[in-house]
C-alpha cells in the first residue's frame, strides 16, 4: 500500500477514535494488537489471506477482541481487515499511535517485557523514562517472551536495554 | 757398318758361277743375286728416304701430338690428383671439425645435463620444502580449526545451558525484581 493511503487510513482511524472519546485506550489496544499481528504468523496469514472470505476474517477479529478490547478498537481493526488492508495493519496503527502521541505532545515509548507491567510500574516507568530522556512519553507496553526477562524501552532513537536476552547475547559474543 | 753393306758383303761372298748356258745361277739358298741386292738396296734406300722425307713430319707431328696429349693427360691427372689431395685435406679438416664439434656438443650436452640435474634437484628440494611447509600450515590450520570448532561447540552448549538455566530459574518474583531494577536504573540515569 502506498504511504499516502496508509497515512489516510491512520488519520481516519485516529479521528474516529478521538470522536468516540477513547483515543487513549484505543491506541493502546491497537498497538498491542499490531505487535501480536507481527509476531504471530498464523494470525497474520489468517487476516491477510484473500482466499478466506471477508466475513470469516471479521469473525476471527471478533473472536479475538470481542469482550477483551473496546468496541471501537474491534470495529476499527475489522474495518481495515474487511477492506483487505490487513497486511498494512501494523503500519497504519503505528501511524495512528504516532499521530496520537504528537497530538498530546508526547514521545512514543515502546516497552517490551516478558511479563506484563502493572499500572503502577507503567506509571513509574513512564516517569523514569521522562526523566531519563527529558521528554514526556506515551508508553506502549508489549509482552514479548523473546526478551526472557527484564525490560527494553525504545524512545525515538534511544534504546534502553535491560533484558536477560541481551545479557545472554553478550555472554554468547564473549564466548 | 750399315745393313746395306752387310748385305752386299754377304752377296759378294755368295756369288754364283755361270752355268752351261752361261746364265748366272744362284747357288745360295738364302741370298739373291748381287744385282738384285743392289737394285733392291737402292730401292729400299729410296723407299726409306721417301718415308723419311714425306712420312717423317707426319710421324713427328703425330708423335708430338701424342706426346702433347699424353702430357695433357698427365697434367690433368696431376691436377686431379692435386684436387683430390685438396679435397682429401678438406675432408680430413672437416672430419677434424666434426670430431671437434662432436666433442663440443657432447661437452655442452653434459654441461646442460649437469645444469638440468642441479636445477631439478634444487627445484625438487624447494618443492619438497614447500610441500612440507604447506603440510605444516594445513596441520596447524586444521588444529586451529578443530580448536575453534570445539570452542564454538562449547560456547553453543554453554549458551544453550545458560538459556535453559536462566529461563527455568526466572520465576515471577525474579521477573518483578528485574522490572523494578530496570525502572530504578532508568530513573537514576539522569
Amino acid at each position: 500500500m502506498s504511504d499516502d493511503r496508509i497515512e489516510g487510513y491512520a488519520r481516519g482511524l485516529f479521528e474516529i477514535a478521538r470522536a468516540e472519546g477513547s483515543i487513549g485506550a484505543v491506541e493502546d489496544e491497537l498497538y498491542r494488537f499490531a505487535r501480536s499481528f507481527e509476531s504471530s504468523d498464523a494470525l497474520r496469514s489468517a487476516l491477510t489471506d484473500e482466499q478466506i472470505p471477508a466475513a470469516k476474517r471479521l469473525a476471527i477479529v471478533e473472536d479475538l477482541l470481542g469482550g477483551k478490547a473496546t468496541p471501537t478498537s474491534t470495529q476499527l481493526i475489522s474495518m481495515v481487515v474487511g477492506a483487505g488492508r490487513g497486511r498494512d495493519l501494523p503500519a497504519i496503527i503505528d501511524r495512528l499511535v504516532a499521530r496520537a502521541s504528537s497530538a498530546q505532545q508526547l514521545e512514543l515509548a515502546e516497552v517490551r517485557s516478558a511479563k506484563p507491567l502493572t499500572a503502577d510500574q507503567q506509571t513509574r516507568l513512564a516517569a523514569a523514562l521522562a526523566k531519563a530522556t527529558g521528554k514526556q512519553v506515551n508508553l506502549k507496553c508489549v509482552v514479548d517472551a523473546s526478551v526472557i526477562g527484564g525490560v527494553v524501552a525504545t524512545v525515538g532513537d534511544t534504546v534502553i536495554d535491560g533484558t536477560v536476552r541481551t545479557r545472554i547475547d553478550q555472554l554468547k559474543s564473549r564466548l | 757398318m750399315s745393313a746395306l753393306g752387310i748385305a752386299i758383303g754377304l752377296r759378294i761372298a755368295a756369288e754364283g758361277k755361270p752355268d752351261a748356258n752361261g746364265e748366272l745361277v744362284t747357288s745360295h739358298p738364302l741370298l739373291p743375286e748381287s744385282a738384285e741386292i743392289i737394285y733392291g738396296g737402292i730401292a729400299s734406300l729410296l723407299i726409306f728416304w721417301a718415308i723419311y722425307k714425306f712420312g717423317g713430319p707426319a710421324i713427328k707431328k703425330g708423335m708430338a701430338a701424342r706426346t702433347e696429349r699424353i702430357q695433357r693427360e698427365l697434367d690433368a691427372a696431376a691436377a686431379d690428383r692435386s684436387a683430390a689431395a685438396t679435397e682429401a685435406a678438406q675432408i680430413r679438416a672437416a672430419k677434424g671439425d666434426i670430431d671437434g664439434e662432436r666433442r663440443r656438443i657432447m661437452a655442452e650436452a653434459e654441461q646442460q645435463a649437469a645444469a638440468v640435474l642441479t636445477d631439478g634437484r634444487a627445484r625438487l628440494a624447494a618443492e619438497v620444502a614447500d610441500l612440507e611447509s604447506r603440510a605444516d600450515a594445513e596441520i596447524a590450520a586444521a588444529g586451529a580449526r578443530v580448536g575453534d570448532e570445539l570452542r564454538a561447540e562449547i560456547a553453543r552448549l554453554s549458551i544453550a545451558a545458560v538459556d535453559h538455566i536462566v529461563t527455568g530459574s526466572l520465576d515471577d518474583a525474579t521477573h518483578q525484581e528485574l522490572i523494578e531494577g530496570f525502572i530504578s536504573r532508568v530513573g537514576a540515569a539522569r
